[in-house]
């Protein structure tokens, strides 16, 4: 009767919990997989779990949002609607939980917000609870989210980002949850978004008991993250001082990043009298028996850094970035300078620019200008697009103090007061046509897109159709196990494969030899269902393009730039070439914009000159020394005659 | 000798080797990796070709005598239905395993096989003699038209195997057409005679399998239907007929019977009929040689005709009469083509076949010359098998003709199997009420897609993650 059930009214949920004599228990299987496992554990894995986790009585199953609906897409191959739908049939009374950045959706920048309200309209129809949160903690930002949420009937949780240092007190967070109550109104569940697990049990236990003092009917819902070590401390005192419901997942895939165990959490608080409500232990003991066997298939997505990393309260990266961060300094060779990086320049960087919190996508601003001031060689030498629009207030306004001027200068030139004052303050993005977006997307599609495809490439267009496009080209491979999808090293001769299609259909796929033919072409023979196949594999040419290896320094790289042969100063996409071949520039005039770590970086011309050639494509994807234009410029014979 | 290529020559070298005589192939180089002078006893290289190695009587002659041959079965196309090829053999001393030379040559023409015909009393389509030169040809034509009632055939008195043959539905068309038919007709077969016949709208094509020893006896094997095909070609053929009416059908091969004596037929051939929708036939022409369907006809009187062809021209009396052959059952052939059926059967030669599994089991048959590995030439026609099966009752044949479609795996070259795939699931087939114009009329068996499979798609997936040694869609 405690049980709270999928499909029940908001209003009925927050009665039981608050009635309820105990706590409740999220688990954030969605985390987890960011946190830990780059965002990988695939839909298989949800789908083997799913029985036991239906069974184990959570509050809720935190599975969707956050990173992973582009990841979804992008390195999954799996439709973030069909997800939950498929979850739905294997679940269908747990509530699913989903983590929303606000006017950032699901994404890094600002949508409008025509694109949020259908967005939420059609996520709600899966989605149970909703945990909204601003990095800057800006209540107008997450306002839109709001509302279509309470609209659609469902359990709308907003979050007070939490994080530590002198301005953040008990008494500026208990003031922010009346702001947000003074808009929300009484009927929601408060989330104390903890994603970086800063702070001791101490800390956390008076935060709640302040907010419980002064809101004593609020639900409050803790969530934190293990990458000390000592989240259950602060889960228990989070219960002890009156949480109602905490964050955290199962045993057999926590690490290092994500949240704590479930079980220990459980065992914990019952020694000091809480009951977690509705939920059945051995199933949740069952969750990660099924899992266990699992998890060696993902062990490629695991941290490179190995165990707890204490020093999360120096650097205070969320869980939730820190494998990617990783996976970035690995992919940009940059994993020796993590300690300096880590431990004293982000630390440092995060007092310059305001101290806030560190979170999507104020983490990855912190985290870019981090590595460019550490890979750079001077500090602020190459502001990113994104931490130029922060300066500016596009973001919403600093909660506590503005970065010093001198940032401002470093980022905007000697004009920066002009600048700050002609741009300044938060941008009112204007309503997108989305009937004309559909017919763009029927277009590139060839066929008439469905609501839910429209809504997934609103949130990441180009992403959107390449998933759209490698569906028709390779099916539905959401099918398919880890063990198939994350193989590395390819299949032993003879191993066969086995696997049921979306329509519930076994297959069976035997590896045969590979032959490789005079042009260069591989035969991969394999037998599909008894049948052989043959399938051709061009050969790899290593010269691809632009893309080719280009070893040269930093330095190299911008004595080139002087001369009007610019190459890109890291690996980056490109996202915008911003002139066109022919076309005179000045000195500081912007070329392209490059995009790294999530991150939009203009680069711009460091001399006058005449576009001679452009060698890059917006989408390509540079290696640092990567070719991008070339400028015609009268300063090469200077140059030359100095020498 | 066989003077010919592809799953004919193999068909005939096996009939050869059964006999207990030695098979001699012979091969131009665009075939040096073909199956058929892998199976053959022995194999002559004639040229270079494309074709015109096959075609040059002058060579095959000289290739055979020095190779000490007694006989040569021409197949089907190239020399086969040539008069002057029959001629150079008899004159070179070799059996030509056919009729002779001045048979295929009036029977070859279409208008003085009318002629003899018509004096036997055989019904025919209405249609003129040679039309004369100039404006005199056009008037005849015209007048021919004005009686009969356009839509006419015009046709190349020379012409056969569908070539040659155009449609004429108004008088100006007709004054077009003519001198154009004309100069077609001269440059593929060096004659420019030209013809009218009237045209049976929707007929279904009906043909009887004949034999004749040179002792006075001609039999026939029965009727086969060979309605489905594209541009007059044809693509699937069956035995029996499925004409309700036996005793239209006992006509029908009475008729070829009689057809077959005032042409004082020898050895096998097909005479060909029209039937129109009122169950009136007309003849056709004869053809005198083997048919590539000739294996429904085998199926269902089990009378193995290749066989039979070289006993006869070895001068042996017909070992059966009319009453000793049954029919029984019925047989469908379908002629697996390395085309693609979706772009106007445009010809997939040059590719190479990387894999071929055939199917197999009661009541099947394979004509074919594939291999995995073989590469099509591009030269030479399409064909790449013939699947034949055979059945007690024709649902029966159908049902094992579906399972044998989708059993066949060939990879390398598109095929016509997806288009016969859907065929065989069509209403109207699956009833066995078809004419000739059932491709027309059937549009929808063109829809099909190229791959269906979903495991397919997802192998795809695995063939790369396999080759990369990771999934880069994942990474």
């Amino acid at each position: 009767m405690d049980r709270i059930v999928q499909g029940m009214h908001s209003g009925e949920v927050l009665k039981r919990v608050r009635e309820a004599k105990g706590y409740f228990i999220t688990n954030t299987a969605r985390d987890l997989s960011q946190s830990d496992f780059k965002n990988r554990i695939l839909l298989h894995t949800d789908l083997l779990a799913a029985d036991p986790r239906e069974r184990s009585g959570y509050f809720s199953l935190e599975i969707t949002g956050g990173a992973s609906v582009h990841v979804d897409i992008l390195r999954k191959q799996v439709d973030p609607f069909l997800k939950l739908k498929l979850l739905r049939e294997k679940m269908p009374n747990t509530m699913f939980q989903t983590l929303c950045r606000g006017v950032n959706l699901f994404g890094y920048r600002p949508y409008p917000q025509n694109v949020i309200r259908l967005t939420v309209r059609e996520f709600a129809k899966y989605v149970d609870v909703w945990r909204v949160f601003d990095f800057l903690n800006h209540v107008p930002n997450m306002q839109a989210v709001f509302e279509e949420v309470q609209k659609a009937g469902k359990l709308l949780e907003p979050s007070i980002c939490f994080s530590t240092g002198p301005q953040h007190t008990d008494e500026y967070y208990v003031k922010k949850v009346g702001e947000i109550l003074e808009v929300t109104g009484q009927d929601i569940s408060l989330c104390i978004k903890n994603h970086g697990g800063l702070g001791t049990p101490k800390r956390i236990g008076e935060l709640v008991r302040a907010i419980k003092d002064k809101f004593p009917e609020l639900v409050v819902h803790y969530h934190g993250h293990n990458t000390d070590g000592n989240d259950i401390g602060r889960i228990t005192a989070a219960v002890v001082n009156g949480a109602n419901i905490v964050d955290a997942a199962d045993h057999a895939f926590t690490g290092y990043f994500g949240p704590p165990p479930i079980l220990s959490v459980i065992q914990t608080l019952k020694d000091y009298g809480y009951t977690a409500v509705g939920v059945d232990e051995s199933a949740v003991i069952e969750t990660s028996e099924v899992l266990r066997g699992q998890r060696q298939y993902y062990e490629y997505f695991e941290s490179q850094f190995k165990g707890f990393l204490p020093t999360v309260q120096i650097h205070k990266l969320p869980g939730g970035a820190m494998g990617s961060s990783f996976e970035q300094a690995v992919k940009g060779k940059f994993l020796n300078k993590m300690p300096e990086i880590l431990h004293e320049e982000l630390p440092k960087v995060q007092q310059e620019l305001g101290n806030w919190w560190s979170v999507t996508p104020g983490s990855q601003i912190l985290w870019t200008t981090a590595v460019s001031n550490v890979q750079g060689g001077e500090r602020y030498g190459n502001c990113s697009g994104d931490l130029k629009n922060l300066l500016l207030g596009k973001y919403g306004p600093f909660p506590f103090y503005c970065p010093e001027d001198w940032i401002y200068e470093k980022a905007f030139g000697p004009d920066w007061r002009k600048i700050v004052e002609e741009q300044g303050g938060i941008e009112k993005i204007e309503d997108i046509d989305i009937d004309k977006e559909r017919r763009v997307l029927q277009d590139r599609l060839g066929y008439e897109p469905t609501e839910q495809q429209l809504v997934t490439y609103l949130q990441h267009p180009n992403d959107a159709v390449e998933f759209f496009k490698f569906e028709e080209k390779f099916g539905k491979v959401y099918v398919l196990p880890p063990s198939i999808v994350f193989k590395r090293g390819g299949f032993a001769l003879g191993e066969t494969l086995q696997f049921v299609d979306h329509n519930g259909k076994d297959h069976i796929i035997e590896i045969g030899p590979a032959q490789k033919n005079e042009d260069g072409a591989t035969s991969i023979y394999l037998n599909v269902d008894h049948y052989q196949r043959v399938f051709s594999m061009a050969a790899e040419t290593k010269d691809e393009g632009v893309a080719r290896e280009v070893a040269m320094s930093k330095k190299e790289i911008q004595d080139l730039a002087k001369v009007g042969d610019v190459r890109a100063p890291f690996g980056a996409n490109v996202c915008e070439i911003s002139v066109a071949e022919g076309q005179d520039v000045a000195a500081g005039d912007k070329l392209v914009v490059l995009e790294a770590m999530k991150m939009q970086t203009p680069l711009l011309a460091a001399v006058a000159g005449k576009v001679a050639r452009i060698h890059a494509k917006v989408g390509d994807a540079l290696k640092p020394g990567g070719k991008i234009i070339e400028l015609a410029c009268e300063v090469e014979p200077l140059q030359c005659a100095k020498k | 000798m066989v003077a010919n290529r592809g799953e004919i020559a193999l068909r005939i070298i096996r009939a050869i080797q059964e006999l207990g005589h030695v098979a001699v192939a012979i091969y131009e180089t665009p075939d040096s990796a073909a199956l058929h002078i892998r199976v053959a006893d022995e194999a002559i290289w004639i040229g270079d070709g494309p074709r015109r190695d096959y075609l040059n009587i002058a060579k095959i002659i000289k290739a055979a005598k020095d190779h000490g041959v007694d006989c040569i079965h021409p197949g089907y196309g190239f020399l086969a239905e040539n008069p002057d090829f029959a001629k150079a053999c008899e004159e070179a001393g070799i059996i030509f395993i056919g009729p002779p030379h001045d048979v295929i040559s009036k029977l070859g023409d279409k208008v003085t096989a009318r002629k003899i015909m018509a004096e036997a009393g055989i019904p025919m389509v209405p249609g003129t003699e040679n039309l004369s030169q100039g404006e005199a040809g056009l008037r005849e034509a015209l007048e021919f038209a004005a009686r009969y009632k356009y839509p006419v055939m015009l046709k190349a008195t020379a012409g056969g195997g569908g070539r040659g043959i155009r449609l004429i539905e108004t008088d100006a068309q007709l004054k077009e057409q003519l001198p154009m038919a004309r100069s077609e007709a001269k440059a593929a077969f060096n004659n420019d005679n030209v013809y009218l016949e009237k045209v049976v709208l929707k007929p279904k094509h009906v043909e009887v399998q004949i034999i004749a020893d040179n002792f006075g006896n001609t039999v026939h094997l029965g009727t086969r239907d060979c309605s489905i095909q594209r541009r007059n070609q044809k693509l699937v053929e069956i035995a029996p007929s499925m004409i309700k009416d036996k005793k239209l059908l006992d006509q029908i091969c009475d008729t070829a019977v009689r057809a077959a004596k005032a042409s004082n037929y020898f050895n096998a051939g097909t005479v060909e009929f029209l039937v129109d929708k009122d169950y009136n036939f007309y003849f056709m022409e004869i053809n005198t040689r083997v048919q590539v369907e000739h294996t429904v006809t085998e199926m269902v009187s089990g009378i193995d005709i290749v066989r039979t062809q070289i006993k006869l021209a070895l001068g042996r009396k017909l070992s059966f009469a009319q009453d000793d052959i049954r029919l029984r059952g019925h047989a469908i052939e379908m002629r697996i083509n390395a085309e693609d059926p979706q772009n106007d059967f445009m010809p997939e030669g040059g590719k190479t076949v990387s894999v071929y599994r055939s199917p197999g089991g009661y009541g099947v048959r394979l004509d074919g010359f594939v291999y995995q590995g073989f590469t099509i030439p591009e030269v030479y026609d399409s064909l790449l098998v013939k699947l034949t099966v055979f059945g007690f009752t024709w649902n029966e044949t159908v049902d094992r003709l579906r399972r044998c479609l989708r059993n066949y795996t060939i990879t390398g070259p598109k095929t016509t199997i997806p288009f016969y795939l859907n065929l065989v699931n069509d209403p109207d087939f699956q009833r066995g009420d078809f004419d000739t114009s059932y491709l027309e009329t059937h549009p929808d068996l063109f829809n099909y897609k190229d791959d269906p499979s979903e495991v397919n798609k997802l192998a795809r997936l695995i063939a790369e993650i396999h080759f990369k040694k990771e999934n880069k869609y994942a990474i």
